[in-house]
């Protein structure tokens, strides 16, 4: 069975649009400190390739995306 | 005979007049009283802050006196909302006093939030308000050369447009001026390309190619250096610049967040069909104050009102309206030198970008003409 990892941030961005759930997860960056994880869930399609790039242009780590019921969810890790 | 309803709007730009003049013209003095509370003195045209540094509109025809432009039968008070309680249907005033009402339609705008930058303040400039457009007109007079950086430091901002627009008039005032070989433009935005819609940042993508503009994605600014010229995005990217020009970030009005009708960020969350607040059937928000996923512009507010004012008019006297807002935007934007493309879209249709034209840019240039005498009156 897969570990779960725990995320010390959930943001909720069902329903939002782009770039809505982007700009949640950069403002949830901005108040987590190094180390933490942020898990963002969309419903948005374009989250899926905006989300990831913003992770790894901003020097953090994308740790996973998952595809959940009628959603999705990014988990990354706080880095810098 | 039944009291006049009584329409309180909270605001006196473009949504909140356009929302009054409209209702007062579908509706009848007898049932119902349209009270509109703000204190602008004057009504700027903001799309015409892309012209103004360039000198290429006066500024005096992109500004009229407030209170002359509300049509015959709305109330205008000159004051300042403090505090809303939805529970007990009042707004409380900056003078002193309170407002019952039996609609409340919040279109208070959002504001600029300078501090949110640590170094903005003056070092970047705008074009977003008459001051800092004409200050900006002073300093592009006396550059002669040398690298130019221009962005939204964040999203959401009015306007998403507005900065391509500086960026191609920029362009051609360069040009002009026999100084653009000697001048690096660098456009930044906060997502992967360069403008929040796919198929309009690759039409602007393409435009900004062909006159050598320099882009920086996923950047969103995080500090400003003033003494060694640099601007830093949360992405950690450095840019250097000798003139930055910078929309600064946004944020819904702090009474907003006062009285508890949003978080921090002070935009309302409405219904993206109805535009009502919560469960509220009388509690209602248009233009920037809202979260909605759409443009903060005065193109949107102007279909909001529409569907808005439609809406109460007819509950005021009894009707069914079985109508819904779906997130209709139509703008005009410019796309360069003589030449505009005209987007429409909604939450479900993407704009079509496919072609620009000099009859879009004249319909631009007009502009402030037909919305100070035909939208803002409510008659188109």
């Amino acid at each position: 069975m897969a570990e779960e990892i725990k995320a010390d941030k959930v943001v909720d961005a069902r329903g939002s649009f782009c770039p809505g759930p982007l700009m949640e997860l950069i403002k949830a960056y901005k108040e987590a400190k190094a180390g933490d994880v942020i898990s963002v869930y969309s419903t948005d399609n374009g989250t899926k390739t905006d989300a990831p790039a913003w992770i790894k242009k901003s020097g953090n780590e994308l740790i996973k995306i998952i595809d959940r019921n009628g959603y999705v969810e990014i988990v990354m890790k706080k880095v810098r | 005979m039944l009291a006049a309803k009584k329409v309180v709007i909270l605001g006196d730009g473009a949504a909140g007049t356009i929302m009054a003049n409209k209702l007062r013209m579908l509706t009848h003095s007898s049932e119902t009283r349209i009270v509109v509370i703000g204190n602008s003195k004057k009504h700027y045209f903001k799309p015409d802050g892309v012209h103004i540094p360039f000198k290429l509109k006066r500024y005096q025809n992109s500004v009229k006196p407030t209170r002359f432009l509300f049509n015959y039968g709305v109330e205008y008070i000159f004051d300042e909302a403090t505090g809303i309680d939805v529970s007990q249907r009042t707004v409380r005033l900056k003078s002193g006093n309170s407002t019952s009402y039996d609609y409340l339609i919040i279109a208070t705008g959002d504001r600029f939030d300078y501090n949110e930058i640590p170094g903005y303040i003056g070092e970047a400039r705008h074009f977003y308000d008459l001051q800092h457009s004409l200050e900006l007109a002073n300093i592009l007079d006396s550059f002669n050369g040398g690298k130019i950086v221009i962005g939204p430091s964040s999203i959401p901002y009015q306007c998403p447009p507005a900065p391509y627009e500086f960026t191609f008039l920029l362009d051609k005032y360069l040009r002009d001026r026999g100084i653009r070989d000697k001048t690096e433009i660098h456009y930044t935005f906060p997502l992967n390309r360069v403008f929040t819609m796919e198929n309009v940042a690759n039409f602007v993508n393409r435009l900004f190619d062909e006159r050598g503009i320099i882009t920086h994605t996923l950047f969103n600014v995080e500090s400003i250096n003033g003494l060694n010229k640099t601007v830093t995005s949360i992405e950690g990217e450095d840019v250097k610049y000798d003139l930055l020009i910078m929309v600064p970030p946004h944020k819904g009005q702090k009474m907003i967040t006062d009285s508890e009708l949003a978080g921090p960020s002070g935009y309302i969350d409405v219904d993206r069909h109805k535009l009502s607040y919560k469960d509220y059937d009388d509690v209602f928000a248009i233009g920037d104050a809202t979260n909605l996923p759409i443009s903060k512009a005065g193109a949107t507010a102007h279909f909001e009102s529409e569907y808005l004012a439609n809406r109460i008019a007819h509950e005021i006297s009894g009707n069914v309206y079985d109508e819904t807002y779906n997130g209709e935007v139509a703008c005009t934007t410019i796309t360069g030198a003589g030449k505009a493309m005209t987007l429409y879209f909604s939450y479900d249709r993407p704009p079509r970008a496919e072609f620009q034209s000099k009859m879009d840019y004249l319909l631009k240039w007009t502009s402030a003409d037909t919305y100070f005498s035909g939208m803002l009156r409510g008659i188109m």
